[in-house]
């Protein structure tokens, strides 16, 4: 037979089409609505920029919505996903054809077409869809992971999807089985339907018209119900990744017009953006930002994913309706477990942005009610009095300078960079051995630096994290213009909150500064050859990437480069390690806290670090340090473990 | 019922030993880096003043410093607190007025704002720590005092209150007008201002006089005087129990106090 | 009239303190060339006034039903016009520091409270006091007379006996009918009988303590064994795990014990500013770097938690084994 003239009969043993039509409006009507009324809602939002740069954005679409390769992170999930993804865009480009054949006149399934698109590929990812839904099924009830949501809806929407492509097989099946289809070969599963369907041609024509019928109203119905259901994530996944935020994750919190705003912090959906809100209706319950938690992986209650699906909840009520503690997940309890490292940002397949909401409503929490734990009260009431947040310290900005002969910038002209020194490296002990190492690699590097020493003021970091965004403010403005004072052009910091602070956030107030890690320079340094190091040492070096120097600004290499360089032993990797890594439980104000002895996150890193075996942790923070320190002297049994920052190996290696 | 609470601003008492020098010649502490904070226990008056007033309505609280132009922030703060009102009578002279000088013109400026029922003060500075503003400006004002008061009550016909004593507490009963100094205590621990209220308090007036608006000559050394100030030597070195074992190190601390005690 | 009156309103009577301020009254009495008297305020022990006139030239028992501060500072006020005395001093007890500003205002003289050393310079009284928390001294020349003092009476050693006891004379006197405070409650919550200035090994409690219960269940027994009192810093107490009687510092007590444990205290100049006048200071801090570590004698770096039980042991097996 000619492949040319291959087709199959629209309608075939159907009559009373015009009732499919008639169906078709009130679902498509349902359908829309659902959209309107969720547009509607976010359209409540405050204002939110995140329309620049389209072709980056659409890059970010094709490589996450498309290409799905967030998602595709879990191959097990990832697989299943893009099997049932991409087996519906199949079927919906299927499904458009046959419409456009039937409506609209055109001749679209013939021929070639007809039988290597039409029936082949859509058999192959028909099938495809089905394999889909059973590998999910398999995990969502049999392996049963805890980071899953366990709803009826979901399982509704497992069985309506494996429902609707069975019925396309069966109805396929038998319609080839009963009008002896000679292009039956070209569709494999149909073809094998129609061979097992043992049944006279009559029954066949009832079962096809009856399951026909069901089919159309199973879809219809699924149309309908699809933006009521995580389904919608289908188009706000990619809606949502369109307006993802560009900027790099250390950039994530809001900006506050404290003249203009009515509240401060956010207690009430309506105080939220409208990309806060579209973040919550683009969940797909998926849980991976709650499995890669540390808070909630040692044990705390905070969980990313309830925080957000409570408040997508909480968007069918009153949008002005409190929203803190309106669940468990967003007790205040639960908030303030936040360490502020964007492992859930990280980890979420469609980008949303879940740690500036629990920071949103830290502010109202701290800014409107003044209700905060108190060991943070006495950091934020220290940096209110004194510049710093350890309050209760004996120590001066400039203990740490004691016997090396450092200069303050009013007395250099034309300093390289300014050594910025941070609170931690300057008043707590084991952080002032840091920093003096730092300074003695610049000095024998021959750079031209000169430091703040008193003049210095916290970033403001700590504040901002605990909520208070109005200290963060003042301290911000002061710092910038002490710098602009002083001319400084660039600056090197060994604390990635302060290079995170002076790169990402102090541009908003006119302070644009080259900003750089103390890794970054000492291994530019090293690379121009003004630091000659020489590895003697033979010991195994683990790296502890800080959160706010890797995840949150993508710096990995350089402190590597360095823990090479300084050490002939073996540079171990953590499996949690770059953008994967644990933190250390110190950044969020929480370094302030005292955390139940059962659950601490430090610990939990620090018996990660300790089962690599190696003989030195090294860090690139001053909170990593504290916390790391602790950590590893409560768990380390008989091992021995040091915990050494770059610069201090860099500095054994150049001695 | 109208309440008076004086607050001092003092130099951080917290700065680093490092840091903290005197300058012999002008009698008092260099201001080097420190920062100003207000003194905690005029906090502490403040916060019980606040808190009678949720308890007990109907008070309006008026703030009064006397001190440096930098005392318009601790005045701030207090307007931050939701205090009602604030005067500050900026002293141009010098730096450290001696306890009757303080009194006295703390009784102007109070007679100059009106009649008040109540007079809070802190038990004393963390500076200079004397102790003796509430007792003379008492005697100033032909008021009783009652001293290192943590909490008050309003009762028909006047105020109760607690007070610490060394040995435990007394409750006492008075009739106003009243001045009394306050103590520390878990309950009156100053609030946190909230942010909206900081912001208000920048627009907030603040009545602000010299000496000479109030008619009040300071006459130097007429109570006492300053003739010494200086930071002593201290230095001993901590022996540091030693060991192998905790239980080593601990049993060397046993025995270095029982050493000390036993000679009892 | 150039003499000295030693104040006694405590009901401690005749206590190591009270003892210290009539050595330093009769110090200064003999500087100036003049006696030395005392008032004592009752209600106290019929045993005190005769102690006291062992040592004092003459003794002014004011006779009271109960103590009131109004009665107690008119009556104040009516014996030292009469006495008309170059200085008066008073301990550092609650109503010695409460009265003294106000006496002095009385009597057109001058107050000055926390003194450590009082001396003579050309007739004017000097006293030496800490200030900025402790952080440093200041010498005060008293421009007014009489000075009315409050001191750190338990630093000074006491007086010798006099070869004739004083006269002792009783006065009533009636209170005041325009009173207008009234105390109608009184509090002993002391451990003991003893006032924490007396005590002679104190164990004291910081921040780091963590809780009302390991005052309880750790602190207490061990200072049961060194037959010491309990303190706290200013810390402790203000979060309420101790009562404010606890507390030691710049405000609260000032102490000056032979041995101050410091446990899971920081060492911050408000709370050294009370024990600065200790004998031997000793802590269990896990900061080596705490303040309190500069001041101290000895000391361990370790969490109290782990210390104090076994510390308590260790010092069970030393106890008996000297006996």
């Amino acid at each position: 037979m000619n492949p040319a003239g291959a087709t199959r009969q629209i309608y075939w043993n159907i009559s009373h089409v015009w009732v499919m039509y008639v169906l078709l409006f009130p679902a498509l009507a349902i359908f829309v609505y659902g959209f309107y009324r969720q547009i509607k809602k976010w359209r409540r939002g405050a204002p939110a920029a995140r329309f620049d740069q389209p072709r980056r954005r659409l890059k970010l679409v094709f490589k996450h919505a498309l290409a799905q390769r967030r998602t595709a992170r879990d191959v097990y999930a990832g697989t299943f996903h893009r099997f049932i993804s991409y087996g519906f865009v199949i079927l919906t480009i299927a499904t458009t054809v046959v419409a456009l054949d039937a409506d609209f006149g055109t001749a679209i399934m013939r021929g070639h077409f007809y039988l290597y698109f039409q029936s082949f590929i859509v058999d192959a990812f028909g099938a495809l869809v089905l394999i889909g839904v059973g590998l999910a099924a398999i995990r969502r009830y049999l392996s049963r992971p805890k980071k899953l949501v366990y709803t009826d809806e979901a399982t509704w929407i497992l069985v309506a999807i494996a429902l609707i492509c069975l019925q396309g097989f069966l109805l396929e099946g038998w319609r080839i089985a009963a009008t002896n289809d000679p292009w039956a070969s070209y569709s494999p599963v149909g073809n094998l339907i129609a061979r097992l369907s043992l049944l006279s041609d009559s029954t066949l024509q009832t079962a096809h018209r009856f399951t026909w019928w069901f089919h159309l109203l199973l879809s219809f119905g699924v149309l309908a119900w699809f933006p009521y259901t995580k389904m919608m994530h289908v188009f706000t996944a990619p809606l949502n990744i369109y307006t993802a935020q560009l900027a790099p994750l250390g950039a994530s919190l809001k900006h506050l017009d404290f003249e203009k705003t009515e509240s401060f912090g956010v207690n009430s959906l309506a105080a939220f953006t409208w990309k806060d809100l579209l973040d919550l209706d683009a969940c797909t319950e998926c849980g991976r930002c709650t499995a890669v938690c540390p808070a909630h992986i040692v044990g705390k209650e905070l969980s990313p994913r309830d925080i957000i699906l409570g408040l997508r909840d909480a968007m069918h009520g009153d949008v002005n309706a409190p929203i803190i503690g309106s669940t468990p997940a967003t007790a205040p309890a639960a908030l303030w477990q936040c360490t502020t490292c964007v492992a859930c940002m990280q980890a979420c397949p469609v980008f949303i942005e879940q740690m500036p909401k629990i920071v949103d409503m830290r502010r109202f929490l701290v800014m409107e009610e003044t209700e905060f734990p108190e060991s943070m009260q006495q950091a934020i009431m220290s940096l209110e009095k004194r510049g710093h947040p350890f309050s209760g310290t004996n120590a001066t900005r400039i203990d740490w300078a004691d016997g090396l002969d450092i200069k303050h910038i009013s007395d250099v002209q034309d300093a390289e960079v300014l050594l910025w020194v941070g609170c931690g490296g300057a008043l707590i002990e084991r952080n002032q051995k840091v920093t003096r190492s730092t300074a003695q690699l610049l000095d024998r590097a021959g750079v031209r630096f000169a430091i703040l020493g008193r003049d210095e003021k916290c970033s403001g970091d700590p504040a901002r994290r605990i909520g208070n965004e109005f200290l963060y403010e003042m301290l911000a403005k002061e710092n910038v213009e002490s710098l602009k004072k002083h001319n400084v052009k660039k600056v090197v910091t060994s604390c990635p909150h302060c290079f995170n602070a002076f790169r990402n956030e102090y541009p908003h107030f006119g302070g644009n500064f080259e900003v750089y890690h103390h890794s970054e320079y000492l291994a530019r340094l090293v690379s121009e050859g003004r630091l000659k190091p020489i590895a003697t040492a033979n010991k195994s070096v683990t790296f502890h990437d800080p959160c706010y120097l890797g995840r949150q600004n993508d710096v990995y290499d350089a402190p590597r480069q360095l823990v090479q360089i300084s050490s002939q032993g073996a540079a171990v990797e953590m499996a949690r390690s770059r953008e994967k890594s644990f933190c250390c439980g110190g950044g969020g104000g929480m370094s302030f806290v005292d955390e139940p002895p059962d659950k601490r996150v430090n610990q939990e890193r620090a018996r990660e670090a300790l089962a690599t075996g190696a003989d030195v942790l090294a860090v690139g923070c001053p909170f990593c340090m504290t916390m790391m320190e602790d950590g590893i002297n409560a768990q380390r049994g008989d091992r021995e473990m040091r915990v050494m920052d770059v610069a201090e190996l860099l500095l054994e290696a150049s001695s | 019922m109208k309440i008076l609470v004086c607050l001092k601003q003092i130099l951080d008492p917290e700065i680093p030993a490092r840091d903290f020098r005197v300058d012999a010649a002008k009698g008092e502490a260099e201001r080097g880096n420190a920062n100003l904070v207000t003194n905690i226990f005029c906090e502490n008056a403040l916060e019980t003043a606040l808190q009678f007033r949720e308890r007990f309505g109907d008070a309006k609280i008026t703030v009064l410093s006397f001190g440096a132009a930098s005392a318009e922030d601790s005045l701030r703060k207090a307007l931050a607190m939701k205090a009602d009102a604030a005067a500050l009578v900026i002293n141009d002279k010098n730096s450290n007025p001696d306890p009757l000088t303080v009194a006295q013109v703390l009784a102007t400026a109070i007679r100059k704002l009106g009649t008040f029922d109540l007079v809070m003060v802190g038990r004393e500075a963390g500076d200079w720590g004397a102790g003796q503003t509430a007792g003379l400006l008492a005697e100033e004002l032909s008021m009783a005092c009652v001293s290192f008061v943590d909490r008050i009550e309003a009762m028909s016909g006047g105020l109760r209150m607690k007070r610490q004593t060394d040995s435990g507490w007394e409750v006492l009963e008075a009739q106003t007008p009243l001045v009394v100094s306050i103590t520390n205590d878990e309950h009156n621990v100053p609030r946190i201002p909230k942010v909206r209220d900081v912001m208000t308090s920048y627009h907030q007036p603040i009545t602000q006089w010299t000496l000479a608006d109030l008619g009040y000559e300071i006459e130097a050394d007429k109570y006492y005087q300053l003739v010494d100030l200086s930071i002593p030597e201290k230095e001993s070195r901590c022996e540091f129990v030693t060991g192998d074992t905790l239980d080593e190190r601990v049993e060397s601390l046993a025995r270095r106090i029982t050493e000390v005690t036993s000679a009892l | 009239m150039n003499d000295v009156v030693i104040c006694l309103l405590s009901p401690a009577g005749f206590d190591r303190a009270a003892q210290g301020l009539a050595g330093e009254g009769r110090r200064l009495a003999e500087k100036l060339g003049s006696q030395l008297k005392a008032i004592v305020l009752s209600p106290q022990s019929p045993a005190t006034a005769p102690e006291v006139a062992q040592v004092c030239d003459e003794v002014i028992v004011v006779e009271q039903d109960e103590y009131q501060p109004e009665t107690a500072l008119t009556a104040l006020v009516d014996v030292c016009r009469q006495l008309s005395p170059a200085a008066v001093l008073f301990g550092n007890d609650t109503y010695s520091q409460e009265v003294t500003p106000r006496l002095a205002y009385r009597l057109d003289g001058a107050a000055v409270g926390d003194a450590v050393a009082i001396t003579v310079h050309e007739q004017a009284l000097r006293v030496s006091r800490q200030v900025y928390g402790g952080k440093a001294q200041a010498t005060i020349e008293l421009k007014r007379t009489p000075a009315v003092l409050w001191t750190r009476a338990r630093s000074f050693a006491s007086a010798n006996k006099l070869s004739t006891p004083g006269n002792i004379t009783e006065l009533n006197v009636d209170a005041p009918t325009d009173t207008r405070t009234r105390i109608v409650e009184r509090k002993r919550e002391s451990q003991s009988e003893q006032r924490l200035e007396e005590a002679r090994v104190i164990v004291s409690g910081g921040r780091g303590i963590g809780g009302p219960e390991p005052f309880n269940d750790e602190l207490k027994p061990l200072a049961e064994l060194l037959g010491a009192q309990l303190a706290a810093s200013r810390a402790a107490c203000d979060a309420g795990w101790v009562p404010p009687t606890f507390q030691v510092g710049q405000t609260g007590k000032k102490v000056t014990p032979d041995l101050y444990l410091a446990i899971a205290i920081t060492g911050a100049s408000q709370h050294m500013a009370g024990i600065s006048e200790a004998k031997n200071i000793a802590a269990i801090n896990t900061d080596p770097d705490a303040p309190i570590f500069k001041h101290c004698r000895f000391g361990i770096v370790e969490d109290y938690r782990k210390v104090v039980p076994l510390l308590r042991q260790k010092l069970i097996a030393l106890q008996n084994s000297q006996r």
